[in-house]
């Protein structure tokens, strides 16, 4: 896989370059450049455009090349979307058969069953396709259509809302994934004016003449290195806000999907609110006496004059020994290490996806 | 020699050591009783290779477990270099130990080195070879032999047959010359021995791609155990080896022929039908039981393997709908169809793989499980069909691969379509990159597999980046100096011309006159005062081809060329074969030449220019990439996203290890001599992503220089190296004998005592640093250490 692309010498044949004269009128494309053909699903008789408003526009009519003479209407033209028009008949098929059959491999017991069922309607295909024994199988279609039309209706709307929530995905994933480059860009930007500005200190302070040029060069490269990390921690921390807001999302997103509509949602009783979210300040590494004793206290907790103000021996002990164990339980290594897992590669590929120039849109404006 | 690391009895095939050998044998042992992997910088031309070989083969001939080596390098004459330096490796043991140990090692390389059939080992390109071997040695030739059909077949593949499968050849190491006389001395096919013998051997040695391709991995590699020791050498670009193994490139050609392949399969299904139905069948009813075909673990050849597919679902049956031939075809040519269409966009498009496959259900019912099953369910059909010329269906099996990629992988990959050839260019001629991002794809299969990989280098600075890249984690990460009784090489970096403005080959400023005219006189200079050869590296073949251009007008080159003679590295292969000839020759008879090459070309990478090939290289620019390139564009996004890589960051590390490769090039041993010049101003800030060894010899005052002062000191240079200089002013400094090692030895040991002594009270205070710290710090001190000797001798040196 590691060849170098060969791209052939030759100026490649574009689409239909060859087939260039319409059939039907025979004028070719030296001639009109800006013909295009159109088909019709019906025979999938190619012809061009000025035709078909030539023949068509006055109702249905015969197809008009030779020995097809099939009914075509005008509104059935439509562009080609493959080359191949073998491909286009098939795809129009499948189209059908998939509207039909679209039973979803979570219905059946076991994976052979399901690949049993894909066969089965692959061979129905396939039938209509090559075109034997059409007449059947359009029967065995049409009954399984009327025999499970609320299933169909059920599952073609499982799919649809599949398709839209994929897309919504990609849509979110594509939007994160801008603001990010933005940000990114962003960050940059002011680097680079921090580093700007920073030399230009450095040389005004050294201009004034005061001190040694090598200690103000060192304590300045100081300040700009402490600025560059506060920067950067900055920058860290909203990106993991950002993070945290697609977890969320992505959290929200499996109650539209497949599993969530088969189960039946069961309405959880609403628990009390709680204004902590379910932190606790409970003391972990030491435990809380009620009492201190410290002789140097006693004046404290018996003095009017400042138990009047409010003043509690015992908030202060409870604060003196938290402060004493505050850090204990924090891992800086974890913690750095978390925060560089946190980082999705799908945000990276789409990203680059954008970066790389497409943008990252489909095409269907295009092709179709 | 032979000495001890802790417990572990080491055979050294030489009187005499190097310090950092030493140091290196005992990382890798240390890596290798943990248990991890480790990325190792070792100076080029100190004998990494020899190093490497000997200590895991005493490590593996010490321990019970004898567990294997892979050792992987890139090209085909350094795993030739390797399989020699084995060979003397394993007489000298013998010597020593008085008798010929159970050892196997063995070399593998393609079929087109090793074939020994009269006609097909005279096709020239490799995949024909392939091909051509696979009809006269496929399953089914050999079942229409005992049939007692008239077929063709590859005596030298049959006689195989014959012998014990589990010792093909004797005990010892074979180099490709060896194994090819074997096998024609005993009528055996070398390729398939050493495929045969593959799970038989101590020592394995090929290339990265039998690892790293998924395709060829996959067949070739899969009985390797666990705790094989895996070692890349010269493991500096493989980040790139990585990812050009997992991308495809498809053009509106390989889809016609695509189609015609499909086609073609079409019609030999129908052909079957009517003649042996039955066989289809057979295959048919293996699919819906699920069965992994019987023959497939012993088909030595399969038409392709299955690219880097999860485990569990290669134990899944195949899609109901592409189970029957006619049905998979269909798919195919639909697949092909539909990917037609995608290139006839007039516009660039770049998409991630989910949203490729949505539109591609959207429009042909292709759904993304039967997709990936493609390239497997592929290699089933043309095994059925027993189809012989396999290369015409090579257009199909990649866009086979492709489907199975891209819907197995929905991250760190990309598809990218290119409709026209440049920004510039009119007529379409649309490409269809599906490019791999993320380099740890590739490679995640080597680390999940293998306790031990170990990574090294010549230049392989900054360490941290491949950890990073790959996606694996260390448990020895080092980089070596040098230690020299002289100072053998001289980095210097060029800022200024001799008028002293700057000289860049930044895009601004590249092509003015004054610049160019600059590197022109540097590049005179250097030819003027450097005996024999002169080697030059560009940043790209565009560059270069401009300023040579210009220097022409400027009579530069007729004033070099009366000091050297010129040649040009091309991107023709066989051309610059015969100016790298004639340059050698130059160098020999002492005419003396200059070679003009580029710093990502070919003779960057493979070529060495030891002693008098290359006495100065010269590096004229940073050898940035093409940045403007878009796979480029979205793998830096794609770095800075996942990896927190940054664009320039990258950029620049990868300029820097090309600019190191190119400087390694001269330098190939201890009692070689070079100058190495950095001419951009560019690089004086680069300076720190040097490799330590390089880093460590430039000296502060040589970091800003402008071409005269360059010239200067490089005379100085020349005049000391000169001097005459024995064997002996190295002995104990740069190179150790038995004794010296037994002294450093106890010297590491007393150090040892010492700094547990007072470095007990001091693991109290600071209990973070636990075990690593402390191995770390003990390193460090090694190496102040000998770089105080050497210091002192340095200046002993001086003061003759
Ligand atoms: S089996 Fe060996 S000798 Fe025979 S054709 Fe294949 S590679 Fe050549
Ligand atoms: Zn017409
Ligand atoms: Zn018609």
């Amino acid at each position: 896989m590691s060849r170098a692309p060969v791209r052939n010498g030759a100026a490649p044949r574009r689409p239909g370059d060859e087939d260039d004269i319409c059939p039907v009128c025979k004028s070719s494309r030296y001639l009109n450049p800006s013909m295009r053909f159109l088909v019709n699903p019906e025979c999938y008789h190619k012809m061009c455009e000025s035709c078909v408003d030539r023949i068509f526009s006055h109702g249905p009519a015969p197809c008009p090349v030779a020995g097809c003479a099939r009914t075509l209407r005008k509104a059935r033209f439509r562009r080609q979307t493959f080359e191949d028009l073998h491909i286009e008949r098939e795809v129009d098929i499948r189209r059908r058969v998939a509207g039909v059959f679209n039973k979803r491999e979570e219905e059946f017991e076991s994976l052979r069953d399901w690949n049993n069922y894909l066969e089965e309607v692959e061979n129905l295909t396939w039938n209509l396709l090559q075109g034997v024994e059409v007449k059947e199988t359009e029967k065995k279609l049409d009954a399984y259509r009327r025999q499970n039309e609320a299933e169909i209706k059920q599952n073609a709307a499982l799919e649809s809302q599949e398709i839209a929530d994929s897309e919504a995905q990609f849509a979110a994933q594509k939007e994160q994934a801008r603001l990010r480059r933005e940000a990114a860009r962003n960050e940059e930007l002011d680097e680079r004016r921090e580093k700007e500005e920073g030399r230009r200190e450095i040389i005004d302070m050294m201009a004034k003449g005061d001190g040694d040029a090598d200690a103000i060069a060192r304590e300045s490269q100081k300040v700009i290195l402490k600025k560059s990390t506060a920067r950067r921690t900055a920058a860290e921390k909203s990106r993991q806000q950002a993070a945290a807001k697609v977890d969320n999302g992505a959290a929200a997103a499996p109650l539209f999907s497949i599993q969530g509509l088969k189960r039946i949602p069961q309405s959880v009783p609403e628990k009390e609110y709680d204004p902590f979210g379910g932190y606790a300040i409970k003391p972990a590494y030491y435990y809380l006496r009620d009492h201190y004793e410290h002789s140097w206290l006693d004046n404290a907790r018996s003095d009017a004059q400042i138990t009047a103000g409010g003043y509690d021996v015992g908030e202060y002990c409870a604060r003196a020994i938290m402060e004493a164990s505050g850090g204990l339980g924090v891992f800086i290594e974890d913690e750095i290490e978390g925060r560089e897992k946190r980082v999705e590669k799908e945000v990276g590929t789409a990203s680059a996806a954008i970066a790389s120039g497409g943008g990252g849109e489909g095409v269907d404006g295009d092709v179709l | 020699m032979k000495f001890n690391i802790e417990d572990l009895p080491v055979l050294f095939p030489y009187p005499r050591i190097y310090p950092e050998q030493y140091a290196y044998m005992c990382d890798l042992k240390r890596t290798l009783d943990a248990g991890g992997h480790c990325v190792l910088e070792m100076p080029s031309g100190t004998g990494k290779t020899v190093s490497l070989l000997s200590l895991i083969v005493a490590y593996q001939q010490y321990y019970p477990e004898h567990r294997k080596l892979i050792y992987c390098s890139r090209t085909m004459s350094e795993i030739e270099k390797a399989l020699a330096e084995l060979k003397a490796l394993m007489k000298y043991r013998a010597d020593q130990l008085g008798e010929e140990e159970e050892f196997r090692g063995l070399g593998l390389t393609s079929r087109k080195n090793l074939c020994l059939h009269p006609s097909v080992k005279k096709e020239k390109s490799g995949a024909i070879v392939d091909a051509r071997c696979r009809s006269l040695t496929a399953g089914f030739v050999k079942e229409k032999k005992e049939r007692g059909e008239d077929v063709d077949f590859c005596v030298y593949h049959d006689n195989l047959d014959l012998l014990e499968p589990h010792s093909l050849v004797p005990n010892g190491v074979f180099t490709f010359d060896g194994i090819l006389k074997y096998g024609e001395k005993h009528k055996q096919c070398p390729y398939f021995t050493a495929r045969r013998m593959m799970p038989f051997c101590n020592v394995i040695i090929y290339s990265y791609h039998y690892l790293l391709d998924p395709k060829i991995a996959e067949r070739v590699s899969k009985e390797l155990s666990k705790d094989c020791i895996v070692v890349f050498d010269e493991a500096h670009n493989i980040d790139n080896v990585c990812i050009e193994s997992l991308s495809i490139d498809l053009t509106e050609d390989s889809l016609r022929k695509a189609t015609r392949g499909a086609n073609n399969l079409e019609r030999k299904i129908t052909e079957m039908r009517s003649s042996d139905a039955e066989k289809l069948q057979n295959e048919y009813a293996k699919l819906v039981e699920g069965l992994r075909d019987a023959d497939e673990a012993r088909e030595e050849d399969a038409f392709m393997a299955n690219p880097a597919l999860p485990d569990d679902l290669l134990q899944e049956a195949v899609p109901g709908n592409i189970r029957r031939a006619e049905h998979f075809v269909a798919f195919l040519k639909r697949f092909v169809e539909y990917l037609k269409t995608r290139m006839k966009v007039l516009h660039v498009i770049s998409e991630t793989p989910p949203s490729f496959l949505q539109h591609l259900k959207d429009l042909t019912f292709i759904e993304k499980k039967p997709l990936r099953f493609c390239a497997e369910r592929l290699t089933s059909l043309v095994r059925t069909l027993e189809l012989t010329n396999i290369e015409d269906y090579q257009p199909l099996q990649e866009v086979a691969t492709f489907a199975t990629l891209a819907a197995t992988y929905d991250k760190g990959f990309l598809l990218i379509l290119e409709p026209y050839e440049s920004d510039t260019a009119t007529v379409p001629n649309p490409i269809l990159h599906f490019t791999c991002l993320d380099a740890a794809i590739a490679i995640k299969p080597v680390f999940d597999r293998f306790s031990s990989v170990i990574i090294t280098s010549g230049t392989i600075s900054p360490l941290e980046m491949y950890p990073k890249m790959l996606g694996f984690t260390t448990v020895v990460q080092e980089s070596y100096s040098m230690t020299l009784a002289r100072r053998s090489f001289l980095p210097m970096i060029v800022t200024r011309g001799s008028d002293q403005s700057a000289i860049s080959s930044g895009f601004q400023i590249r092509n003015e006159p004054g610049v160019v005219r600059n590197y022109g006189t540097l590049l005179l200079e250097f030819s003027r005062l450097t005996p024999d050869g002169v080697v030059v590296f560009f940043p790209s073949y565009l560059y270069m081809e401009s300023i040579i251009s210009m220097w022409q007008g400027m009579g530069t080159l007729d004033e070099v060329w009366k000091y050297k003679l010129i040649l040009v590295e091309t991107p023709d292969s066989q051309e610059t074969s015969l100016a790298l000839e004639t340059y050698r020759t130059a160098c020999c008879n002492g005419r003396g030449a200059i070679l003009l090459c580029v710093a990502r070309g070919k003779v960057s990478e493979g070529i060495d220019f030891d002693h008098h090939y290359g006495r100065t290289v010269l590096c004229i620019g940073v050898p940035f990439q093409y940045t403007e390139s878009r796979i480029l564009k979205a793998r830096l996004e794609f770095l800075r996203e996942t990896y927190r890589i940054r664009e320039n960051d990258f950029l620049s590390f990868d300029a820097m290890r090309h600019a190191a490769q190119c400087l390694g090039r001269v330098l190939r041993g201890k009692d070689d001599y070079g100058i190495m010049v950095l001419a951009d101003r560019r690089f004086q800030k680069k300076r720190t992503q040097l490799p330590k060894w390089i880093n460590q010899a430039l000296l502060d005052s040589d970091t800003s220089l402008s071409t005269d002062m360059a010239t200067a000191s490089a005379k100085k240079f020349l005049r000391t190296m000169a001097q005459p200089f024995s064997e002996r002013d190295q002995a104990g400094v740069s190179t150790w004998d038995s004794k010296d090692l037994e002294r450093h030895k106890e010297k590491m040991e007393q150090e040892k005592i010492r700094e547990l002594r007072n470095g007990g009270g001091k693991m109290e205070v600071d209990g973070v640093d636990g075990v690593d710290g402390h191995v770390n710090g003990q390193n460090g001190m090694n190496d102040d250490f000998e770089d105080e000797d050497m210091d002192a001798l340095m200046r002993d040196v001086d003061a003759d």
